[in-house]
C-alpha cells in the first residue's frame, strides 16, 4: 500500500463530497486535490487498469464517441472508469480515477475510457499510456485560447509520439487527423464516410485545412461531407485519404435516427442508431471500430450503438405536448454548420432559441459565429416562427441573423432564459430547435427538463 | 454601383472576418444600391483602379506569407489605386502587410508593401480580449467595439491613427492608439468582425465608396436598432454609455 497515494486518494473523495454539498458540479476539484498531494496520483493509478486505456481526441464528437466505446466494453462485460464531459483535462481525468479506486489505492476496472481536451494531451500521455488512441477530426475552436489550429495539431502530433505502442484510430476522412501515421510513425486504423448522395463538390463552408499538412501543396477533392472532410489528394506529395478498414454509406435518416451500411473485412452490416447528423455517424464509426479492434464481437456492437442515447446537448430529444423538442451545444462553426443542416432538413413550422455566451469556457472571441452558414436560415425563411437570442450576447446573435437574411420582425433578444424559451416551446410550431454554447447549456437543460417531459425513444 | 473585391477569402478568413464583407454588402443593397462583389485569390487577374472597395481580412502566418507575395506583385497597382482614393479595409494580418516590415522574434525582417509608414514587431504577451476605441466620423466621436487578438505590435511612423483606444491593448498596449489611416485606408486589429456592429463606420466606408464610384448621392439613414444593441453590449460591460456620447 503506497501511503500517499492513499492519501491523495482520500483527500480527492473528501473534496468530491464537499463540493457535491455545496451544490458544485465540480468534476475537476477531486482530481486536483489529489494531484496537489500526491503529483504521481494519475500514474499510479492508471497503471492498475487491467486490459487497456483508452483516450478519446479531437475537435468535436469526443464526448459522444467516448459515452458509445464506454457502452459497448460495457455491455460486453468489461468494467470500466470514464470521465465525465466537461472535465477532460488532467484534473479531470485523475478525478475519474480517484473517484473509482479505493482508499487502499486498488481500483477494479479492465478498461478506462478517456475524453482528452486537445490542449491537455501532452501533459495526460506523459502519465497515461493508452492501448488506443482515437482521434476525431480537427476544426477551429475558440481561438482566442488555442490559436491556430496548426499549433493544435502540432502539438498534439508531438505528444503522440511518445506512444510506440499504442494503435490510432482515425478518421481517414480529415487529412489533419489521416497524416498521423505518416508524421508519427504509429500503427493506424482508419474510419470513413463513403461518397453519399448529399456529398458535394465543393465546400461552402469554412475550409479549415486547404494545404496538405504533409508538403503544403494546395488539396484536391473529389467530395466534400462538411468542412475539409471528404476525398482529397495531394498532388504535390501523393498525400491521399486513406482506404479506410470500416467505412459507412448509404446514409438515410429514419424515423427517430440514422441508418446506413458499414462495411469492413468484406463483410456488410446494417447499423441505426437513434440520433441525427453526420457527425454522429462518424462517432459511431470511431466507437465501432475500437470496439473491433478491443475484440468485441460485431452484433454486441452493433446492439450497444443502437441503443446509445444521446448526452446532454448532443441534439438531445425532449418532448413538449407532443412536440419534438432538440437541445444541440455549439462551440464552433462546423457542429454550429451542422446543427444548422438538421434544423433546415426538419419539416414544417420550427421555433428557434440561440444561447451565446462568451465566458472563458465559451471562448470569450464569439467572432466565429460569422463563419456560421446561417444564410441557410435567410434563404428560406418561412418555416421559423419565431427566432429568440439569449445570454451575454444574445444582442450580437440577434444581429447575426439579421445580416444573414432573417427578417427582424422574426427575431428577438430575451435575457430572461426561461420566459425565452417558454415562447420558444409555445406556439403552433410543429417542432422546436435550441442551441447552447457551453456555460449555458446547463441552466437551458434544467429549465427544458422542468418544461418537458423526456421522450423515450425504446 | 460599387464594386467590392475581397482578396484572399479562401486564405485570409480568420476570426470571421467575412462578416466585414457581410455587413457592407448588406447595407448596400437595403438602400437600393448594387454591388459587385469579385473574389480575389492568388494569380488572380484583377483591375484594383476599377475597384470603389477593398477587404483585406487576417490570416494565420503560412497564409500570409502566401498572400504576401501575391500582393508584392500587384503593389504598383494597389498604391496607384490607394492615391485614386480606392476604400480599403485592412485587418490584422491584412493590416500588417500594408506596412513597412515585420520584425520577427527570431530577429528576421519580413518586408511589408510599404505603402504606409507604420512597422510591426512581435510582441511577447499576445493581445487578447474586447476593446473599444473611439474613432471621429466626419468631425464627430464615435466608438467602435469589437474583439482583438494579434501577436503583433505595431507602431505608427507619419500616418495617423484610426482612433483612440478607450478599453483594451489597441496597436501595441502601450500609445493608446489603434489602427491607421492613410487617405482612404482604414486599417485596424478589430475582429468581432468590426463592421456589422459598428454601422456608423461601415456606412463612413460605404459613403466614402460612393465617392470612389462617382456618386454623389446621400445615404438613405436605415434602422440600425439591433447593430446598436450588439454594440452597447460591450460598451456597457466595460462601462461605456453611449455609442456617441
Amino acid at each position: 500500500m503506497n501511503l500517499k497515494l492513499s492519501t491523495a486518494i482520500a483527500a480527492g473523495k473528501v473534496a468530491y463530497w464537499l463540493s457535491r454539498f455545496r451544490g458544485y458540479q465540480g468534476s475537476s476539484l477531486p482530481g486536483k486535490a489529489a494531484r496537489r498531494l500526491y503529483s504521481g496520483t494519475l500514474h499510479d493509478l492508471a497503471k492498475k487498469v487491467r486490459k487497456g486505456i483508452i483516450v478519446i481526441s479531437g475537435t468535436n464528437g469526443k464526448t459522444t464517441t467516448g459515452n458509445m466505446v464506454a457502452e459497448i466494453l460495457m455491455d460486453a462485460g468489461y468494467s470500466i472508469v470514464a470521465n465525465r464531459e466537461g472535465a477532460n483535462m488532467i484534473a479531470g481525468v485523475t478525478t475519474s480515477f480517484v473517484m473509482s479506486a479505493a482508499l487502499w489505492g486498488s481500483i477494479d476496472c479492465d478498461y478506462a475510457v478517456l475524453e482528452v481536451d486537445e490542449a491537455s494531451m501532452p501533459l495526460v500521455l506523459a502519465e497515461v499510456t493508452p492501448v488506443v488512441i482515437v482521434l476525431t477530426n480537427f476544426f477551429r475552436d475558440q481561438l482566442d485560447r488555442y490559436w491556430e489550429l496548426d499549433k493544435v495539431v502540432g502539438v498534439i502530433r508531438d505528444a503522440i509520439k511518445i506512444c510506440k505502442k499504442t494503435t490510432l484510430i482515425l478518421n481517414a476522412d480529415d487529412p489533419l487527423v489521416a497524416q498521423f501515421p505518416i508524421t508519427t510513425g504509429l500503427r493506424s486504423l482508419f474510419f470513413g464516410l463513403g461518397r453519399q448522395e448529399s456529398s458535394t463538390s465543393a465546400s461552402s463552408q469554412t475550409r479549415e485545412s486547404k494545404f496538405c499538412p504533409i508538403c503544403g501543396t494546395a488539396l484536391t477533392y473529389d467530395y466534400f461531407h462538411y468542412g475539409q472532410l471528404g476525398d482529397y489528394h495531394c498532388p504535390g506529395c501523393g498525400f491521399t485519404r486513406p482506404s479506410p478498414q470500416l467505412e459507412a454509406v448509404e446514409l438515410n435518416v429514419v424515423p427517430g435516427g440514422t441508418r446506413c451500411r458499414i462495411f469492413y473485412e468484406q463483410q456488410a452490416v446494417e447499423l441505426v442508431i437513434p440520433t441525427q447528423g453526420v457527425y454522429n455517424i462518424y462517432n459511431a464509426l470511431a466507437a465501432f471500430l475500437t470496439g473491433l479492434h478491443l475484440g468485441i464481437n460485431t452484433q454486441s456492437i452493433l446492439s450497444s450503438l443502437g441503443r446509445h442515447q444521446s448526452v446532454t446537448g448532443r441534439m438531445e430529444l425532449f418532448t413538449h405536448l407532443g412536440k419534438p423538442v432538440y437541445l444541440c451545444l455549439v462551440k464552433n462553426p462546423t457542429g454550429f454548420n451542422q446543427g444548422i443542416a438538421t434544423l433546415c432538413a426538419a419539416e414544417g413550422i420550427k421555433n428557434v432559441f440561440i444561447i451565446i455566451n462568451d465566458s472563458e469556457a465559451d471562448g470569450r472571441d464569439i467572432s466565429w459565429l460569422w463563419d456560421v452558414d446561417f444564410e441557410s436560415l435567410g434563404a428560406d425563411h418561412r418555416p421559423y416562427q419565431c427566432l429568440i437570442c439569449s445570454g451575454q450576447r444574445g444582442e450580437e446573435m440577434a444581429l447575426r441573423l439579421k445580416y444573414a437574411g432573417v427578417p427582424v420582425d422574426r427575431i428577438s433578444v430575451s435575457k430572461d432564459i426561461r420566459s425565452a424559451i417558454k415562447n420558444v416551446l409555445a406556439g403552433h410550431a410543429g417542432s422546436a430547435y435550441l442551441f447552447s454554447t457551453y456555460t449555458a447549456l446547463r441552466p437551458v437543460h434544467k429549465i427544458l427538463k422542468q418544461l418537458t417531459a423526456k421522450e423515450d425513444l425504446q | 454601383m460599387i464594386r467590392i473585391c475581397h482578396m484572399y477569402p479562401d486564405l485570409l478568413n480568420l476570426y470571421g472576418d467575412s462578416g466585414n464583407i457581410i455587413a457592407f454588402i448588406k447595407r448596400c443593397q437595403w438602400r437600393g444600391i448594387s454591388v459587385s462583389v469579385q473574389e480575389i485569390s492568388l494569380n488572380d487577374q484583377v483591375n484594383l483602379k476599377e475597384q470603389n472597395f477593398l477587404f483585406l481580412g487576417g490570416g494565420s502566418d503560412r497564409e500570409l506569407n502566401l498572400t504576401a507575395a501575391d500582393l508584392m506583385k500587384r503593389k504598383k497597382e494597389l498604391k496607384e489605386a490607394i492615391e485614386d482614393d480606392l476604400v480599403i479595409l485592412a485587418i490584422c494580418g491584412g493590416y500588417q502587410l500594408l506596412g513597412q516590415y515585420y520584425l520577427a522574434s527570431n530577429g528576421e525582417k519580413i518586408p511589408g508593401l510599404g505603402i504606409m509608414d507604420f512597422f510591426t514587431r512581435a510582441g511577447s504577451r499576445r493581445l487578447v480580449g474586447n476593446i473599444v476605441v473611439e474613432v471621429s466620423i466626419d468631425g464627430l466621436p464615435v466608438k467602435l467595439a469589437g474583439f482583438e487578438n494579434h501577436s503583433g505590435y505595431t507602431y505608427l511612423g507619419s500616418c495617423q491613427p484610426l482612433g483612440q483606444v478607450l478599453s483594451g491593448n489597441g496597436n501595441n498596449g502601450q500609445d493608446g492608439l489603434e489602427g491607421a489611416r492613410y487617405r482612404n485606408v482604414f486599417c485596424s486589429y478589430l475582429h468581432g468582425p468590426l463592421l456589422p456592429k459598428n454601422a456608423r463606420l461601415t456606412d463612413h466606408l460605404i459613403n466614402l465608396a460612393m465617392k470612389n464610384a462617382g456618386s454623389n448621392d446621400q445615404l438613405r439613414p436605415l434602422e440600425s436598432e439591433i447593430e446598436d444593441q450588439a454594440c452597447q453590449a460591450i460598451l456597457n460591460r466595460l462601462g461605456f454609455k453611449g455609442i456617441t456620447r
